[in-house]
């Protein structure tokens, strides 16, 4: 193995990150996450004299948007989470290495030559990056938006008490991170998909299926003994960080449950790739 | 690397030890935590029963967790439920997570966790507060000061909400009628416990046994298991999964209704069940307001409630909890012998028969029991 091998230059990284911020797919994949709190915020304004639902209808958090601008962030996390953000990191996920070996050009990134070990971390780290901007971007367009159209103030928490703005979107900012982390798990799954295909719409599909699936399990009532394995299973508990006091302990089992499925599905992943012979 | 390299297959073993790890540690972590057998000084079960008792505790805040398995039969709106009652309802199946505080008698706090909402019970001196954050919703109910028992026995119900309740209603059945022991010492949301176990003389009843932790130090209950007879897992638990003995801070208490909230201060004639109105027609063997007519046939543990239903006074006031009622007995398996006939409501803790004459039969007994004393 040659020198370039072991040296830990930031150059590869720096060239994949690019290469996924520059592809238009990805681009309108980010545009299409940032329009959903966008059409939601102003739906809800056009609707805002709907006095015949009370209270409590619709989804999580909708009936409070038209007070604060700042549950259109959350409601829209809340609606993305179920598909759209999973399908954003599905399209990044599949097309990590099926991607490069559909287009052929798996062969020659591993002549330059880079260790396979080394390729992975590189487009892991690619997809982590799109886990965790996706719900930044998601709840940054949902909080302009909200603003803009309903204006801003003390937050209710879940809890009936109030809290500052600032503190409120400090805590969105860690129910960012927190679906970070969960869509970094999916992420890994995606990655282990992504090497067994040289179709990335295959992983791509897969994973997305696997996450309905999982979300489907998830509301089975006969199958509870079943749930706390789920992916999805501790999604919503992002929910945990708007109670006052915050309960913290409460995110422990949905990290650790996304470490767990990280640890498998990256070492999965490895073992696939660095054993398998690249034909294309 | 090299044996890796020699041989690819052998690589698999890594996301395998992987997955065997993280399956297999969860699994033990939590027969480690469940077996481990603090060494305490012996204690009787009188000395305990005297210690809980006079337990005195300033304050304290922890997570409870509440689980049921009282094998239930599916009924629609309760078991797939989905409305206002979900909450309330998963407390006869399923898991419930609450959040409590305490601080003295009259500064207490129960949040019940929802997914994405909370149902907060906060009561403080005077005041007291039922916030619903899905429906965003208060209720105000002023207590006056001299009724401040009474009002705490009618909030604890008939599903037990904390473990200090729920012990309550253990030790208040407490009588001839059962063998008392203690057990080796056990741990409580990581705290040392002795454990209290009653066991039913009778054999007849269908509660196999009730194991009590009690605290090592502060003596207060830290968690119950019901025992269904010949069962291995608690039907239900109630215990403390963290537990904090400092005093929470008063501003827990404090509730003010947020702007654009749907405030209701009722009567204090109706304001006597706030949260469950449609819990009454289960399990509910303490509901004092019962119409005449009710009587209890048998002793302890496999007594037996006997009530008349009256139809026709819930038609006026709650259509639809009546229409619910309707659709739940429906979906019931129809039951019928030299009694007459019935629905029968069976579970892995109590059975519930109601006759087609109006009659409603309750207890932790084979349904076999409840048909001798229907005929009689």
């Amino acid at each position: 193995m040659s020198q370039a091998d072991t040296r830990l230059s930031p150059r590869f990284l720096l060239s994949e990150l690019r290469l996924i911020a520059v592809r238009r797919r990805n681009q309108a994949g980010l545009a299409a996450l940032a329009a959903v709190p966008v059409i939601l915020a102003a739906a809800m304004k056009l609707t805002v004299p709907d006095a015949g639902r009370g209270p409590g209808q619709g989804p999580d958090f909708f009936s409070q948007i038209t007070g604060n601008g700042y549950f259109v962030a959350l409601a829209a996390l809340g609606v993305e989470l179920t598909l759209f953000l999973p399908i954003a990191v599905a399209m990044l996920a599949g097309d990590a290495v099926a991607g490069e070996a559909n287009q052929g050009t798996l062969r020659y990134l591993l002549t330059v030559p880079v260790a396979r070990t080394r390729l992975l971390a590189i487009k892991y780290a690619g997809i982590l990056m799109g886990a965790f901007l996706a719900p930044l971007v998601v709840a940054t367009s949902g909080l302009l938006a909200g603003f803009l159209l309903f204006g801003a103030g003390d937050v209710t928490t879940l809890s009936g008490t109030r809290i500052g703005l600032a503190t409120a979107l400090l805590r969105l900012l860690v129910i960012c991170l927190y679906l970070g982390v969960c869509l970094a798990a999916l992420g890994a799954v995606g990655l282990f998909l992504s090497t067994l295909t040289e179709q990335p719409m295959g992983a791509t599909i897969a994973l997305t299926m696997l996450t309905v699936a999982s979300f489907v399990l998830g509301q089975i009532p006969q199958l509870d003994w079943l749930h706390p394995y789920l992916l999805t299973q501790h999604w919503r508990d992002f929910g945990e960080l708007l109670r006052e006091p915050v309960a913290w302990e409460a995110l422990i089992p949905g990290l650790t449950s996304a470490g767990a499925y990280i640890l498998v599905f990256l070492s999965a992943a490895w073992a696939r790739f660095s054993g398998r012979d690249v034909t294309s | 690397m090299s044996v890796f390299r020699s041989r690819p297959a052998l690589r698999w073993l890594v996301p395998a030890a992987a997955a065997v790890v993280v399956i297999g540690g969860g699994a033990a972590a939590g027969t480690i935590a469940a077996s481990a057998d603090p060494a305490l000084p012996e204690r009787s079960a009188a000395q305990l029963l005297v210690d809980v008792q006079t337990a005195k505790i300033d304050g304290l805040s922890g997570t409870v967790v509440q689980t049921a398995d009282l094998g239930l039969p599916s009924l629609p709106g309760i078991t797939g439920g989905a409305g206002s009652n979900a909450d309330l309802m998963k407390l006869v199946a399923g898991s419930n997570t609450a959040r409590v505080w305490y601080a003295g008698d009259d500064k207490v706090r129960l949040a019940v966790l929802g997914t994405l909402g909370e149902t907060d019970v906060i009561r403080n001196g005077t005041d007291m507060w039922v916030w619903r954050s899905t429906e965003n919703s208060a209720t105000h109910i002023k207590i006056p000061a001299d009724a401040k028992r009474q009002e705490r026995k009618t909030l604890a119900g008939a599903v037990p909400a904390t473990p200090q309740e729920a012990a309550d209603a253990a030790l208040a059945a407490i009588d001839p009628t059962t063998a008392v022991t203690t057990t080796g010492a056990a741990k409580v949301a990581g705290r040392d416990a002795y454990e209290l176990v009653l066991t039913p003389r009778d054999t007849a009843s269908l509660v196999g046994q009730v194991r009590l932790a009690i605290d090592a130090e502060k003596h207060i209950p830290l968690g119950v298991d019901v025992y269904a007879k010949d069962a291995n897992n608690p039907a239900l638990r109630i215990a403390f999964q963290q537990v904090s003995f400092e005093t929470p801070d008063a501003e827990q208490f404090t509730f003010n209704p947020p702007p654009g909230a749907k405030v209701t201060t009722p009567d204090r004639s109706s304001s006597a069940k706030p949260g469950a109105p449609h819990r009454a027609d289960k399990a509910d063997k303490s509901d004092k307001s019962a119409p005449e007519g009710t009587k209890v046939v048998g002793k302890g543990w496999t007594s037996v409630l006997v009530a008349k239903t009256s139809t026709a006074k819930t038609d006026t006031r709650n259509a639809e909890g009546t229409q619910q009622l309707e659709a739940i007995t429906g979906a019931l398996p129809k039951v019928s012998g030299t009694w007459g006939s019935g629905r029968l409501l069976q579970s892995a803790l109590f059975s519930a028969l109601l006759t087609d004459d109006g009659r409603v039969l309750v207890g932790a007994v084979a349904p076999e029991k409840l048909y001798e004393v229907a005929g009689q």
